[in-house]
């Protein structure tokens, strides 16, 4: 299975998305990383020129929902119902209510939404999700 | 007596550069002759002098390659092939994004080459009818495909002619040049020997004959051993038509991984001569240019001139909108973060006409109006137009 990941943004933090590229690998996945500092288009493109299965955008300095708005226009110009859309990290800013944040991502056209979870749970997600969808 | 190693020639469309032991001649064209006749006219004692094989050639006079790139995403097929076909010197390109190839009207124009690109190796495939549909509606040469394996078949049973080259999109998703570049170079060589009126410089060299904007960008790693230039810098060479920026990679963050320390851009329609409607076009639905023709003591009327003035006026107006088109202002193919910027080399015709100061205080306007900057980064002129003849060894000889 393919996976695309990289962190979302202007966003330079780059220890998880070395982990997140390691751990995938260990688990079998073929990763492509497209590293820090990654538009949305980027990973859309990508997506379709590797004719992934998953992709997994991290966002850790909380802007991502600035970036991350438009994904229901750029999924609309192309058939991405196989595509898993998969999203971690640090997800909002402030005094935001966390329970709130999976419902909104999920409406920008997330399948996954996991806001300060912890990797490894998140990717077993992952693994019973694409499980399930056989 | 020592017989001397190596005689260098540029042929562009206005004069012919010659390069001996170092030391460049200028000889103005004659347009009632054909290129070639003028040439060896002109110089036929020199030319005596050397055997075919330590001639070498390169050209501008045939106007490069008109392209055509079909490509599946901007972030990847389609900005790769548009770096490899800048950087092989080619001019004229047009894109099609495919996912929306119905919204693209095929051009009326002949092309010389379609590129069609997308997808890495081993995927389930991405083109598939509309691709050999739209092509029946444009008239090309030559077309090649350097995309995914899968589609391989298909586009060699659906249209004909088709070259297929290595995918320049590697597995790990990263671009893959040399076939595609090489490709490119020998299709501009064929071009000239199809062309009645350049095709006899194979009478006098044994060398390939590459066009001359490739050979400058492979100058450029050369540069600071004959001139005081720092990197990151880019140099600028505005012609009558077009107008050539090579700069350093170190000037990008983007997602290209090459070997190649400088890339080329070409901007068609910025030159002072061929393409000055447009170049006034441009001007004119700038927002800062106002205030630029104020600072330059002129107003608007400059821009419908016929004077030397006003040619100078155009040329600082096309400084000013090249540096605009590649930083952060202005979404285009790629943006250049001109802040790091350390060196401007100008090149070309624009080095005859406009002195160091008139390049210098444009330079300066932009860097303290559009970037808020106290400085502008060093700038230095290649008056006697000998760039060109610093890349004229071929790869072999190279270190
Ligand atoms: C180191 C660091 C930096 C370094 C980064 C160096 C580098 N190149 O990586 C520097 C100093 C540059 C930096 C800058 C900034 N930082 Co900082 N930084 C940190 C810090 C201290 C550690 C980050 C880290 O590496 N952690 C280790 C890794 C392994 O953990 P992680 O990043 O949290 O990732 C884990 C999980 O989030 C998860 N995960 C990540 N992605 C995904 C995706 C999925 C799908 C899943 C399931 C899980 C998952 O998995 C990882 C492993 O468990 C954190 C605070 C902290 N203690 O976390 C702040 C922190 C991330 N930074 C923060 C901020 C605000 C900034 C700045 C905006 C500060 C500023 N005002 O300038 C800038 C932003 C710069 C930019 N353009 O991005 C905030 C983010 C606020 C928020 N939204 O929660 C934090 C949380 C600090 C804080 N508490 O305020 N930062």
């Amino acid at each position: 299975m393919k996976v695309v990941t990289g962190v979302v943004g202007n966003d330079v933090h780059v220890v998880a998305n070395r982990l997140i590229d390691i751990s995938l690998q260990e688990r079998g996945f073929e990763v492509f990383n497209l590293g820090v500092n990654t538009y949305l288009e980027e990973f859309i493109d990508a997506v379709i020129e590797t004719d992934a299965d998953v992709l997994l955008v991290s966002s850790l300095n909380g802007e991502a929902e600035g970036w991350c708005r438009d994904l229901g226009i750029l999924k609309s110009k192309y058939d991405f119902s196989d595509v898993v859309f998969m999203i971690g990290g640090n997800l909002g800013v402030g005094e935001m209510n966390a329970e709130e944040l999976g419902p909104k991502y999920r409406n920008y056209g997330f399948d996954l939404v996991f806001h300060q979870v912890d990797l490894n749970e998140g990717l077993d997600q992952l693994e019973n999700y694409l499980k399930e969808r056989k | 007596m020592k017989k001397p190693n190596k005689l260098l020639i540029d042929i562009g469309s206005t004069y012919f550069k010659i390069c001996e032991n170092g030391h460049i001649s200028h000889y103005f064209r004659n347009f009632d002759k054909n290129i070639f006749d003028d040439l060896t006219g002109k110089c036929s004692e020199t030319l005596k002098k050397y055997a075919k094989e330590d001639i070498h050639i390169c050209s501008s006079a045939n106007g490069g390659l008109s392209t055509l790139i079909i490509g599946l995403t901007n972030s990847f097929s389609l900005k790769y092939a548009i770096n490899i076909a800048f950087n092989s010197g080619i001019n004229i390109i047009d894109t099609v994004h495919y996912l929306e190839i119905e919204k693209f009207t095929p051009p009326k124009e002949m092309i010389d080459v379609v590129i069609v690109v997308g997808g890495i190796d081993g995927g389930k495939g991405v083109f598939d009818e509309r691709l050999p549909n739209y092509l029946k509606e444009v008239n090309y040469q030559n077309i090649v495909y350097v995309g995914n394996n899968t589609n391989r078949s298909f586009l060699q049973e659906q249209v004909p002619g088709i070259k297929i080259l290595d995918n320049i999109i590697s597995s790990r998703l990263q671009m893959h040049e040399e076939e595609l570049k090489t490709y490119l170079t020998d299709l501009y060589q064929a071009d000239i020997m199809g062309k009645e009126d350049i095709k006899h410089f194979y009478d006098i060299t044994s060398n390939q004959i590459y066009s001359t904007p490739y050979i400058v960008n492979r100058s450029l790693p050369h540069l600071s051993d004959k001139m005081n230039v720092a990197d990151p810098f880019i140099l600028i060479d505005i012609g009558g038509a077009t107008t050539d920026i090579h700069y350093s990679r170190d000037l990008v963050k983007d997602n290209i991984i090459t070997d190649s320390e400088y890339d080329r851009l070409v901007f068609k329609k910025l030159g002072v001569y061929k393409s000055r409607e447009s170049l006034v076009f441009s001007a004119k639905n700038n927002e800062f240019v106002y205030e630029l023709l104020n600072f330059l003591n002129v107003t608007e009327n400059i821009l419908e001139e016929r004077s030397d003035k006003a040619t100078k006026v155009l040329m600082q107006l096309s400084i000013f909108l090249v540096l605009y088109k590649m930083s952060k202002h202005h979404k285009a193919y790629i943006e250049l973060e001109l802040e790091k910027l350390n060196s401007i080399v100008l090149t070309g015709g624009i080095t005859k006409v406009l002195s160091f100061d008139e390049i210098n205080e444009i330079i300066l306007f932009f860097y303290k109006k559009i970037l808020h900057f106290h400085h502008a980064p060093a700038i230095l002129l290649d008056s006697n137009y000998e760039i060109w003849s610093y890349g004229m060894v071929t790869p072999k000889e190279q270190p």
